[in-house]
């Protein structure tokens, strides 16, 4: 069965699928979604408190790389975004630039209980509360600071996620690109 | 020399109000305009290290203070030296000349509290990003209510079903 | 040279070689820094507004997140000056796992601090090495708190609770270990003919610059500037506690690296001293704390310093008499030496060594922006 995702992607590209050519495009999205899963290469980017306990995590005692995960130093060769904590309007500016940069699939993990709904800085002035409502998040990881072993769990899920075809923030992103930057620009006075 | 030798020869400065809160520290209010030359006069007493310059919005009296808290090393003391300004026209003497990381300390009580400093040359944006409200540690600006009209007020972006 | 050779490069906020989120604007004249312009403000939360709107009991949770690889000494700093404040004494047993936890932080920061500049010289194996033994201590930190990194542990008042039954003879033996690993890292990192070519020498600070621009810790320290702020202004069981203030001469990045290796082994002696006390003294009574639920401070000013890793870290409080502060203010170390004086000391550096120097002076930009 072709999923709603793939109807997606190929319908942006102005690709007309055909019913043999629809079952290639199936099984080799499967092929594709195996290999990316299993090939995530993350933004070295700690938008925040949460990016100390990736130190642990990518050395030796809880070693990332073992699931094929490493960071990158550019956006442009990236799957994987990490919002590791609270966002300040500044630093969401940044996020949206980077995000925009990576190509296609890509994923964006929330860290903490700050992305969900803004966890101890709620009432902060500078701090957006959700983070959904201006990127669409595929997973998120509940508690300050999530664990090591919680976000290699997410990480897990992650990874099962995009096997499924599940994981479509991206697709998300660009269904409903005007409403989110209707949101925003209701943030930002202006942009750069 | 002691915590009250100290305390005496602070309270000799014309106009200053001296108390001691603890043992090593000290507080002491000057008019605003003598403000500079007290600082002087503390630097040459060895207080010499500027650890921050403090902010603190007195709403009921309509007054900011700017509590600049030296350390002396040599002493081991420590005094607040206390200035009250209007709240309607904040404007103070910047004191770059005799701590040049006053710079950093009156950019950001610029910034947070918009206290204008006359002779910072570098009173630029620093830490917020195209900022419009009030100036956001004043004591008349409700986050709370901020983060309701600004933030919360945004939809979330829903799937079609 | 005429202006159309200069370039400017934005360095951060997303870069590895940035201690955090943080950014820097520098203008090169080919591998030449001419100009540098620090941009903080990515990790600005407003703590000192939300400070207003909450409790004295509710302080501790918000505060040890102003510094993240190094919270605990924020919690004091503001424990301390709200005890200064409030005319608390804390129970000496209390003082002493107070001190505790602040060493075994300093302990983690530095080695964090270790892998943090090598990586920016190339060396990876010490930041495999030092987060990997980081872990440790975070293990026995989670045994006595129950949390690994943030542990709103030290309330005003004393520590929370009592350490758990053998948790001394843990330390010890941890420490032992740190010990020995710290030969090895000696051999690997410290004698390394890499690190001392690329550090010796780089953007030496001289003692009157520091004295200049309120240089504090560690930094004004390897200046030959013997400051420290457990000795100045002291504060938890350092009064009681037997150390002297190391120092080295040159200021340049290789002495502030020394500089943070010999602190190291004076904080293993500094724990040592501290669980061979624990050991002897009664245990249960670690704090006093007024009732939570009905808790008021009398009116007026207080501050409260600690040495952290960085250097002095610094809580004013003001109350009213009311529930809450009226006012807060936190003195970051950094807004010092990761903003004025980091931009004076880039200029004329490689731009290979920007981001050394930003390791090297061990700037943690969320103490700047709070």
């Amino acid at each position: 069965m072709v999923d709603e995702k793939e109807k997606i992607v190929s319908e942006d590209m102005g690709v007309q699928v055909d019913k043999k050519e629809d079952i290639e495009m199936r099984s080799f999205g499967t092929i594709k979604r195996w290999a990316t899963k299993r090939s995530l290469w993350m933004v070295h980017y700690c938008t925040g408190c949460g990016g100390i306990e990736l130190a642990p995590l990518m050395t030796s005692r809880y070693d990332m790389e073992r699931f094929g995960m490493h960071p990158m130093v550019t956006p442009r060769q990236s799957d994987l975004l990490l919002i590791t904590g609270y966002v300040n309007i500044k630093t969401l500016k940044r996020i949206i630039r980077t995000y925009e940069q990576m190509p296609d699939p890509k994923y964006v993990v929330a860290f903490g209980s700050c992305p969900i709904n803004g966890g101890p800085y709620w009432d902060s002035h500078v701090t957006i509360n959700h983070l959904d409502k201006y990127l669409p998040v595929d997973i998120y990881i509940a508690g300050c600071m999530p664990r090591p072993q919680s976000i290699v769990k997410a990480f897990d899920d992650l990874m099962d996620m995009i096997q499924e075809g599940k994981a479509d923030g991206y697709l998300r992103y660009k269904k409903y690109y005007d409403k989110y930057k209707a949101n925003q620009e209701k943030i930002f006075r202006k942009w750069w | 020399m002691s915590e009250q030798d100290f305390v005496e020869r602070m309270a000799k400065f014309p106009g200053s109000e001296v108390k001691l809160l603890r043992k090593g520290q000290i507080a002491m209010k000057v008019p605003a305009d003598k403000g500079h030359e007290a600082a002087e006069y503390l630097k040459k007493m060895g207080f010499t290290h500027l650890v921050a310059i403090e902010y603190v919005d007195w709403i009921k009296d309509n007054e900011f203070e700017l509590v600049y808290n030296l350390f002396s090393y040599s002493s081991k003391m420590r005094v607040f030296l206390k200035v009250r300004i209007s709240r309607d026209n904040p404007e103070y003497i910047t004191f770059m000349d005799l701590w040049p990381v006053a710079m950093t300390h009156e950019r950001e009580a610029h910034e947070m509290m918009g206290i204008k400093f006359k002779g910072n040359p570098n009173l630029t944006p620093f830490i917020l990003e195209d900022w419009k409200e009030i100036p956001p540690m004043r004591k008349d600006f409700d986050s709370r209510k901020f983060v309701k009209e600004k933030y919360d007020s945004i939809p979330f972006v829903e799937d079609e079903p | 040279m005429s202006q159309t050779k200069t370039i400017d490069l934005f360095f951060g906020p997303q870069h590895p070689g940035i201690t955090g989120n943080f950014s820097v604007r520098v203008t090169v004249d080919g591998d030449t820094v001419v100009k540098a312009q620090v941009i903080p403000g990515f990790l600005h939360r407003g703590f000192e507004k939300l400070m207003e709107m909450r409790h004295w009991i509710q302080g501790p949770a918000l505060i040890c997140r102003i510094c993240v690889p190094d919270p605990d000494h924020s919690e004091t700093g503001y424990a301390t000056a709200v005890e200064r404040l409030a005319g608390i004494e804390v129970p000496e047993r209390g003082r002493y796992i107070r001190s505790l936890m602040l060493e075994m932080s300093r302990l983690s920061a530095y080695l964090f601090y270790f892998g943090g500049y090598a990586g920016s010289i190339g060396l990876y194996t010490v930041g495999q090495w030092g987060v990997g033994d980081r872990d440790y201590i975070l293990d026995l930190f989670e045994e006595l708190t129950g949390a690994r990194v943030y542990h709103i542990f030290n309330f005003p008042g004393g520590p929370r609770w009592d350490t758990p039954p053998g948790f001394e003879d843990k330390v010890d033996k941890l420490m032992d270990f740190l010990e020995k690993r710290l030969k090895e890292f000696d051999k690997l990192y410290f004698n390394n003919r890499v690190f001392i070519k690329r550090a010796r020498g780089t953007a030496p600070m001289t003692k009157a610059y520091a004295q200049k621009m309120e240089v504090t810790g560690p930094n004004a320290r390897a200046t030959g500037w013997a400051i420290d702020v457990r000795k100045d202004d002291p504060y938890a069981a350092y009064p009681d506690l037997d150390f002297d203030i190391i120092t080295q001469k040159e200021g340049d990045n290789y002495a502030r690296v020394i500089q943070r290796r010999m602190e190291f082994e004076q904080s293993i002696d500094l724990i040592r001293q501290i669980t061979r006390k624990l050991r002897k003294m009664p245990r249960g009574n670690v704090r006093v704390t007024p009732n939570p639920l009905h808790w008021k401070i009398p009116p007026g000013e207080a501050y409260g310093a600690v040495e952290s890793s960085k250097g002095e870290l610094g809580y004013y409080v003001v109350s009213d008499g009311g529930i809450g502060p009226y006012r807060m203010q936190a003195r970051g170390p950094s807004i010092s030496h990761g903003v004025q004086v980091y931009e004076e000391m880039v200029v004329g550096q490689r731009v290979a060594d920007v981001a050394a120097l930003m390791f090297s002076l061990d700037v943690c930009p969320p103490d700047i922006d709070r």
